[in-house]
């Protein structure tokens, strides 16, 4: 085949015609990303406002990345609100078939000493087929002044958080926020006292 | 487009060929996102506006596109309508977006859409591709809301997020309730439709039997002309005899 006859031929058409559909297809979604983006600081927001109900000033906290793992979990995102909590995203895991619940909680503070749990609220999960059971209720359990050094627990000596019928995603859900607990005790306000 | 034409485009989309329960397309999203009516119609609209925007689409470019790399174009026009609807609902309707998940970027290789792309759009004009997007995607929202307001209701004990009542049987949220309302809903779509077919036909065959002409009475009538049609009667009554 001449250049002339394959300039002629149907597979010169076919790749003029993909190729000129992608590029106003992708010339089209990189205008419409610049006008539709959703940046980081808007996320933030998003995620404060969940928990809230009202949009909030925070100053976001940076940590070492082996201070944001511990016994019990991970942490993801760690603010500062303007009203003088901590907003953590923490997720546990040892739930259903391994899988993990992420949460945010609310670290209250109270005479610039941590005081306890203001709110827990779901953020995502993964592997949990029975999350429904996961009502309103079982988070607000969470929810207290938290003196002495006890965590949530499915069983055992701690503060019983358990949901007959989902003990697996109570237990990534009580890990989940055990893991802001123990970030708070142990760096959070350790760091503020030290 | 004539009326008789819309009104076969509008029944085929939203009743005959109900992408979910007569042709059982979609599935994946509908076992997923059924575990709530308001996800239902979420999703349903979202394919509803990709559908007629495709059609529109595939059906303007119908003889520009050759026959041998259709499928991939169809691709990247769905793909490109599928990032838009994925964009407007993260900025504007998070919420959505969020329970949504993964299902939103997977309505890219949606049979349904594929589907009326390769066998409707790419062969008929602009307008009857619009109404036949728009019908189908009414079809699939429908059934999507109805499943989930069926499991919301049972599984939930509320509906559209408004609690009625405290009673609810978990099941229903789970994969397993998603798979029992679903057969239940094809069975009893299809029961209730071959039943109003089925009388349809019926009564369309009664009415091409019911004016049978009456050979004997009319004096004026050709002795010819009158064996003639009283052989066209016998003759529609042995058919509707055979077809009985």
């Amino acid at each position: 085949m001449t250049v002339k006859q394959f300039f002629k031929s149907q597979a010169f058409k076919c790749i003029i015609v993909l190729l000129v559909i992608a590029l106003i297809a992708g010339g089209l979604l990189a205008i419409l990303n610049d006008v539709l983006y959703v940046t980081e600081e808007e996320r933030t927001m998003r995620a404060i406002e969940k928990v809230y109900g009202e949009e909030m000033r925070y100053e976001e906290l940076s940590f070492e990345a082996d201070k944001l793992s511990n016994d019990y979990g991970t942490l993801s995102k760690v603010y500062l609100l303007e009203n003088g909590n901590y907003l953590v995203q923490a997720t546990g895991g040892n739930g259903y078939k391994g899988g993990t619940i992420t949460v945010w909680v609310v670290l209250t503070v109270k005479d610039g000493a941590f005081n306890g749990i203001e709110k827990v609220v779901l953020e995502s999960y993964e592997k949990q087929t029975l999350m429904s059971k996961l009502t309103y209720d079982v988070y607000s359990a969470h929810n207290d002044e938290i003196t002495g050094d006890v965590y949530f627990t499915t069983g055992g000596d701690g503060i019983k958080v358990l949901i007959s019928g989902a003990t697996l995603s109570t237990n990534a859900l009580n890990n989940a926020v055990d893991c802001a607990l123990q970030f708070a005790r142990e760096v959070l306000f350790a760091k503020e006292a030290a | 487009m004539t009326g008789k034409r819309f009104k076969t485009i509008a029944f085929d989309g939203l009743l005959k060929n109900n992408p979910t329960l007569r042709l059982v397309l979609g599935t994946c999203p509908t076992l997923a996102l059924s575990t709530a009516a308001f996800n239902g119609i979420g999703m349903g609209l979202a394919v509803t506006f990709i559908l007629i925007c495709s059609n529109v689409l595939i059906s303007l470019l119908r003889k520009t596109i050759p026959n041998a790399v259709r499928i991939p174009a169809f691709v990247i026009i769905i793909a490109t309508f599928v990032t838009i609807v994925r964009m407007v609902l993260d900025k504007f309707i998070p919420s959505l977006y969020d329970s949504m998940g993964v299902y939103l970027p997977l309505i890219v290789v949606n049979c349904i859409i594929l589907g009326r792309a390769e066998s409707f759009a790419s062969k008929n004009t602009v307008l009857d591709s619009a109404c036949d997007g728009l019908f189908t995607g009414l079809g699939f929202t429908c059934a999507l809301t109805l499943i989930g307001a069926v499991r919301e209701i049972l599984g939930a004990g509320a509906i559209f997020g408004y609690t009625l009542w405290d009673f609810k049987i978990e099941f229903f949220t789970s994969s397993a309730g998603a798979f029992f309302v679903y057969g239940l809903a094809i069975a009893i779509f299809n029961f209730i439709y071959s039943k109003a077919e089925n009388a349809r036909r019926k009564k369309t065959f009664d009415l091409r039997i019911m004016p049978r002409p009456d050979v004997s009475a009319p004096d004026n009538l050709d002795p010819e002309e009158s064996e003639k049609a009283q052989a066209q009667a016998d003759g529609a009554a042995e058919t509707a005899k055979e077809v009985k």
